[in-house]
């Protein structure tokens, strides 16, 4: 994922995905959601980069048997 | 006599001694809520006629000697995402105020067959996700320690609820700590049972794979007896577990001694919003367990951090597939809060969510690994106390003050217990076990319960 790109870039590109996805944000509640964004962005990140090939995901979850009970 | 203040076992043994009948818990507890709920907004329907029916049945089938179990003649009340038949279930949301369900929920159907006395539903965040908001159409529950303060969310109106000793166990969901951080708040017992250990059938979702049902109340005891009514195989529900369910008071007053008890210390040590009488309070616990005779080490899990990301991911990114169609047409129908969290999984992309789904296999197994070496974790549920309701504090972002939402991640039980007050509010701890050990859960938590000498510490009072 890019580095978090420069405010106007980011408010660009937050505009373009609630476009793609059918959703009208009024005036009134995109600075809000622009600044929800960025922080979701920020934790975005932490996940890309992070795992190899042979890393799969899990289907819904991975409950190997813990311990001895 | 004064029945509020009764545990759920304590109900039972009046009931079948006879010095006390269903009849008069539901109306006592009826005339609580006319008292107490105008100023706190737990409730968003009171099912009063619903809740004298199942109360003389409960009477008249212990009259015949048919006896449903520990639940029965109990009052209670679910949050309004449960679905009740014939009853309106709104989802505290605009959307769906109209909604009246044919079927109950599995839950709801349960605790109804146990003989449980439905008292009405209960406020939550919209669609147990967007709030407190003032821009919905009933009102935020407000904090019975202090009114001022918000409960935490999204099971607030249950909190609401028990806390103002209304009722002693209503139900929650937890997606992200929609149980344990009202419980938290408001000093009660919030168990997330393991995902798959109830079912979810006719709860309005959030997030499938986050998504778990479970209850909030008073003590200890009273969430191990309603865990019994409700844990069991759904094959209705995809994701229900057909995996055995214990007594689950069997072991409750077994102690510590011998447990093993792991701290994953970083998650919350080192957290900038945390509260000094947070850790005081974990601290405080941890010394009590060992004098009790458990071994408790600090751990290492993976930054709690990555945790919060494949959480917050995985929700969005669920939220709005469920969402999308309302979210295109109606936007402007649900509150600010809630269409921002909502409109946030439309940004989220294919990659995104893979990633958060490989990062919950790898949290996943590092959980395990820890707790093949420990029997449970202690770590916090919530690093402050309740925030003011003018100080309000994004429940989503990367700097909540919840530390709940792990446990949703890797599915692993968990379960928020007082410990103490700072400032007049209360302060906890989470207890994590072993997938479908809720029987080791409960045994900590009572054992925390004792120890911290919480059952001494005087519940808000209200007048009727």
């Amino acid at each position: 994922m890019p580095e978090t790109p420069a405010p106007d870039e980011l408010a660009a590109e937050f505009d373009m995905l609630m476009r793609r996805a059918g959703l009208s944000i009024p005036d009134a509640r995109r600075s809000a959601m622009l600044t929800a964004y960025a922080d979701l962005r920020e934790q975005i990140a932490l996940l890309h980069g992070r795992y190899g090939a042979v890393h799969e995901p899990s289907n819904v979850f991975r409950m190997t048997p813990a311990g001895d009970k | 006599m004064d029945t509020q203040d009764l545990s759920i076992a304590e109900m039972g043994r009046q009931l079948r001694a006879g010095s006390v009948t269903a009849e008069q818990l539901a109306r006592d507890a009826l005339a609580r809520v006319a008292a107490r709920d105008p100023a706190l907004h737990a409730f968003v329907l009171v099912t009063e006629q619903r809740a004298l029916e199942d109360a003389r049945r409960a009477d008249d089938a212990l009259k015949s000697g048919r006896d449903l179990g520990p639940f029965h003649g109990i009052p209670y009340a679910l949050k309004d995402i449960y679905d009740t038949a014939g009853i309106r279930t709104t989802c505290h949301s605009k959307l769906r105020l109209d909604n009246v369900p044919d079927a109950d929920s599995v839950v709801a159907a349960k605790l109804s067959a146990a003989g449980g006395v439905l008292l009405g539903k209960l406020a939550t965040h919209e669609f147990a996700l967007g709030g407190p908001s003032f821009d919905l159409p009933f009102p935020p529950a407000r904090n019975p320690w202090n009114p001022e303060h918000i409960t935490g969310g999204s099971s607030s109106g249950s909190a609401t609820a028990i806390a103002a000793r209304m009722v002693r166990m209503a139900m929650g969901s937890d997606t992200g700590g929609s149980i344990r951080g009202p419980a938290a708040w408001c000093g009660l017992v919030g168990i997330k049972p393991t995902y798959g250990r109830v079912s979810r059938r006719g709860v309005f979702p959030l997030s499938w794979t986050l998504d778990h049902c479970g209850p909030l109340s008073r003590n200890v005891e009273d969430s191990a007896i309603t865990l019994q009514v409700l844990a069991g195989h759904d094959p209705q529900d995809p994701a229900s577990a057909n995996v055995p369910v214990p007594d689950y008071r069997a072991g409750l007053e077994r102690g510590v001694g011998g447990l093993r008890i792991g701290i994953p210390r970083a998650f919350f040590a080192t957290a900038k919003v945390v509260q000094p009488e947070v850790l005081a309070g974990i601290d405080r616990t941890a010394a009590q367990l060992r004098e009790a005779g458990a071994t408790v080490e600090d751990i290492t899990l993976p930054d709690y951090a990555l945790f919060a990301a494949a959480g917050r991911v995985i929700m969005m990114a669920e939220a709005f597939a469920i969402h999308e169609a309302d979210m295109q047409t109606r936007l402007l129908d649900y509150g600010e809060i809630t269409a921002t969290r909502f409109g946030l999984g439309a940004a989220i992309t294919a990659a995104d969510f893979i990633h958060a789904l490989r990062a919950r296999r790898e949290l996943s197994d590092a959980v395990n690994a820890s707790l093949s070496r420990y029997d449970a974790l202690l770590t916090a549920s919530a690093l402050t106390t309740a925030p003011r309701f003018d100080q309000p504090v994004d429940s989503m972002s990367s700097a909540a003050p919840m530390q709940t939402i792990p446990f949703n991640v890797t599915g692993h039980p968990a379960m928020s217990v007082p410990v103490g007050l700072a400032k007049g509010l209360p302060i906890s701890v989470q207890v994590v076990g072993r997938p479908f050990d809720e029987a080791t859960v409960f045994r900590m938590g009572r054992a925390i319960e004792l120890l911290s000498g919480w059952e001494s510490v005087a519940l808000p009072n209200f007048p009727g």
